[in-house]
């Protein structure tokens, strides 16, 4: 059995540049033009394998809390990496993904891997940035990108596949969460002993 | 603004604090259509934590009084005949009597700014107000150097050990403004510099020379984002209202906490683990056997006292500090037991209260390990963000920095129906929940308020070290003299991500009687030394050494009844800012109640359906036979595991 490591991926982008539909692609493989901003699902999972690792995504969309620039710390805390999407046919969805960087930079983790989309791929010929633009700008941050289409399924196993290549191996001398517990309906002890 | 916000919603919330969190994710859980808003540039209100540079900006509004009255729209002329309107605050009220000394080394030469930067602007990603987040750091250049020069700590530059004379509030704004050199642009690190510069002061430095980790104040401020400064100090009992909230919820999965390591007394000026669990209590090596016995006995007897009424009954009227002489329990057992288990004060606590809260205490442990607490990783400011994640997943929308001009009262059925916003935008609903703080002098012209007094120190080393160096304390300092309050001191460790590697993030929290520092400072003297005084090459020095202190009072509103209140109309419900006490259980009671007026009958904060559950297309989850062996794996495993998690639930 290959070991399971939880990896936090949390999605960045303007409003209706596709991310939510990124994820639904990716986890379930599906697409739906009127899927609706997000509603009752904090995060989506799926496990791919990585080496002789399997990489658990535990992919957390902006609840719509980006629409007033209003995320929270929290969003970014202990993420692995990041995918900030951009609409290949939107100027200004690309312009704004450079705040998304800096924003990311200020309260994400250090080592977090950047993946940066340019979603909507399948509308090329009414596209307004160009892939030359994009990788010239992930070059610059370090991040990798691709142009991806969650209607028609293209990159979208190859984006995550990319970010899969770019977490660094375990360090064996990091003893994973240093203690931290999550709290469930699942981990609650029931022993009531007390003195 | 890019985006108009809708104009109709069932229940608008003013305010980020805790109370006002839950509620909106109740209401928005129960299918309400929530606005949630917030004037500041931050979730929590009072209930928030900062990094360090956030903390300086947050330090830098109350000391400049901030009465920047931004013009807005005049919302005078919207009110039509038939309405009225209640104006809110635009300036917050609850904090006074900030002050701030810094002990550690100030390098007065160095620019430095924080890493990484991060400022007041938190979530901010408008270009709108820039200028204001304009202090946004830069990252310095010549980290490298710096770290060398500020390990040298030239003596003549280190404030004298007088703390009136410590540099003050004053050097922490002109931090500020060197900051505000920075043009936004140019701030920008590129990853490559900002790993180099990130990685290799710390390390470094304490790997190389640990008996020399003399922390300067450049390198707070540089790794300032390291730091979550909670303004209020609480802990979760683990069995408090709010883990179990949490875990109903399924909020807790938003976040990740640790358990308290240790309890720590306060006793003939030494500081001493109390033992409080088994284990301890026979491990304890500073427990005579005899002890051991005795306090066994009694914590045993506790558990149950409501079983045994004689025992107890004769008892009633004194004080749990009198009834605890009558047990057999040494003076040193009745210390443990009254300051540090029962967490009560000596003389105004009847022995009920005692055995309450000591039974609470004892009932709280094990669950999740050897003390009854436990933190949230990142601070207490976590939890209100993880209530309004939940608001937001179920459709609430959400607006930092977006103040509310007033409320809009029909005259003839008295209920509000709108606000108008700071654009002059009017926005109806049905449902109006105003964090006190937003009330304006009108309102609250009947209503007296408490304070609490807050101290956050940064220390180098533990108050009681031990082989760790990764412990999280609890000790309660009793009060010396009648009408004074005993100071909670909490200790974090950089574990719990609240505070840089080598430093301890030290939180104090009384009732106050005068100023914060009035109240605190004698704790503060007796459990610390300040930095410069230990100049003179003695290492081994006692007590750990403080390098920066801060001091606040924070209004405390929570014992204020909605009555005393001008003219609220009955569809305007009321929060309060955080109270004094230690769990969170006064903000679960108050939003519960809220809750149950705005949505009667309604369950409070019922689990959501696990993500695994949401399926969007019914045929998605089965593994398609075109698909590779990895999805179909990935699929199976996703499977499997919501089954899992159905089990679990139905079974509860």
């Amino acid at each position: 059995m290959m070991a399971i490591r939880e990896l936090k991926v949390c999605l960045l982008g303007d409003t209706g540049v596709g991310k939510s539909s990124i994820v639904c692609r990716f986890v379930q493989d599906h697409f739906d033009h009127n899927i609706s901003p997000t509603i009752g699902a904090s995060f989506m999972t799926k496990t791919v394998p990585c080496g002789n690792e399997l990489h658990k995504f535990l992919i957390w969309d902006t609840a719509g809390q980006e629409r007033f620039h209003s995320l929270a710390p929290m969003y970014y805390r202990g993420s692995a990496a990041a995918v900030i999407v951009y609409d290949i046919t939107k100027q200004d969805s690309f312009h704004t993904l450079k705040k998304w960087v800096k924003e990311l930079k200020e309260h994400g983790p250090e080592n977090i891997v950047m993946a940066i989309a340019g979603n909507k791929c399948d509308l090329s010929d009414i596209r307004e940035v160009p892939l030359k633009d994009a990788k010239e700008y992930a070059e610059s941050i370090g991040a990798i990108v691709v142009e991806t289409s969650a209607k028609n399924a293209i990159n979208i196993e190859e984006l995550f596949q990319g970010i899969s290549r770019k977490i660094p191996p375990l360090d064996p001398h990091e003893n994973g969460n240093n203690g931290a517990m999550k709290l469930g309906k699942q981990t609650t002890q029931t022993s009531r002993r007390c003195c | 603004m890019a985006d108009n916000l809708p104009s109709e919603f069932d229940v608008v919330v003013i305010g980020t604090g805790l109370p006002e969190s839950i509620i909106a994710a109740a209401c928005s859980r129960s299918g309400q259509r929530v606005l949630h808003v917030d004037s500041r540039s931050y979730y929590g209100g009072n209930w928030a934590s900062f990094s360090f540079s956030g903390l300086l900006s947050w330090l830098k509004e109350y000391q400049e009084n901030s009465d920047i009255v931004n013009e807005s729209p005049a919302w005078q002329e919207q009110i039509l005949e038939n309405e009225e309107a209640i104006a809110l605050s635009r300036k917050d009220k609850t904090i006074q009597h900030v002050e701030v000394f810094c002990y550690a080394s100030q390098d007065l030469h160095e620019d430095v700014e924080e890493a990484g930067a991060l400022q007041k602007n938190h979530a901010s990603l408008t270009s709108a107000n820039s200028t204001e987040a304009a202090d946004s750091a830069c990252l310095p250049t010549e980290n490298e150097s710096l770290s060398t020069v500020s390990c040298e700590m030239p003596i003549e530059q280190t404030p004298s050990s007088d703390p009136e004379s410590a540099l003050e509030v004053n050097d922490v704004e002109e931090t500020g403004e060197k900051e505000n050199h920075c043009d936004d642009k140019t701030c920008v690190p590129s990853t490559s510099e900002e790993e180099s510069s990130e990685n290799v002061p710390t390390a470094e430095d304490f790997t190389e020379q640990p008996k020399k980790n003399r922390i300067t104040y450049s390198q707070i401020i540089k790794e300032g984002r390291r730091f979550n400064i909670d303004l209020v100090s609480k802990l979760l009992y683990s069995r408090g209202l709010l883990i179990d909230l949490l875990i109903k919820s399924n909020v807790s999965r938003y976040a990740e906490f640790k358990n308290i390591t240790r309890i720590l007394a306060f006793r003939e000026g030494r500081v001493e683990q109390v033992p409080c669990s088994r284990a301890d209590v026979f491990n304890s090596k500073q427990l005579t056997m005899v002890e051991k016995r005795m306090l066994m006995k009694f914590l045993t007897f506790c558990m149950e006292y409501e079983e045994h009424p004689d025992e107890y009954k004769a008892y009633e009227e004194i004080t749990f500090s009198e009834y605890l002489k009558t047990q057999k329990l040494t003076p040193n057992l009745q210390y443990f037991v009254l300051h540090s288990i029962a967490m009560i004060s000596e003389r105004a606590s009847s022995t009920i209260d005692g055995l309450k809260a000591t039974k609470n205490f004892l009932c709280c442990l094990g669950r999740y390990g050897n003390t009854p607490f436990l933190f949230p990783l990142y601070g207490q400011g976590e939890l209100p963000q993880c209530f309004c994640r939940m608001c937001a997943v179920f459709g609430g929308i959400y607006c930092l920095r977006h103040s509310v001009q007033c409320l809009v009262v029909d005259k003839e059925s008295g209920k509000c129906k709108a606000i108008i916003d700071q654009f002059g935008q009017r926005i109806m609903s049905k449902h109006f929940l105003v964090e006190d703080s937003y009330f304006s002098e009108n309102t609250c012209s009947h209503v007296q308020y408490r304070q609490i007094s807050r101290a956050v120190l940064i220390t180098d080393r533990s108050v009681l070290q031990t082989d760790s160096d990764q412990q999280i304390s609890i000790l309660t300092v009793p009060a010396e003299e009648p009408g004074t309050s005993a100071v909670r001191v909490i200790e974090l460790c950089s574990s719990t991500m609240t505070c840089m590697k080598g430093t301890y993030l030290v939180h104090l929290t009384c009732t106050s009687s005068e100023t914060a520092r009035e109240d605190l400072e004698p704790v503060v003297q007796k459990l610390f030394t300040p930095y410069a005084e230990t100049e003179i090459e003695n290492e081994e020095v006692e007590k750990p050494r403080l390098l920066w202190a801060l001091y606040f009072n924070m209004r405390d509103s929570s014992h204020v009844s909605r009555n005393s209140y001008n003219d609220l109309p009955s569809n305007v419900y009321v929060c309060s800012g955080p109270d004094c006490g230690l769990g969170n259980d006064n903000a679960v009671k108050q939003a519960e109640t809220v809750f149950q007026q705005i949505c009667p009958n309604e369950d409070f904060c019922a689990p959501p359906p696990n993500p695994e559950d949401i399926i969007l297309d019914g045929d998605s989850l089965q593994p398609g036979a075109s698909e590779s062996s990895a999805m179909s794996e990935a699929n199976s495993e996703t499977l499997e595991e919501s089954a899992n998690l159905q089990n679990s639930e139905t079974s509860e």
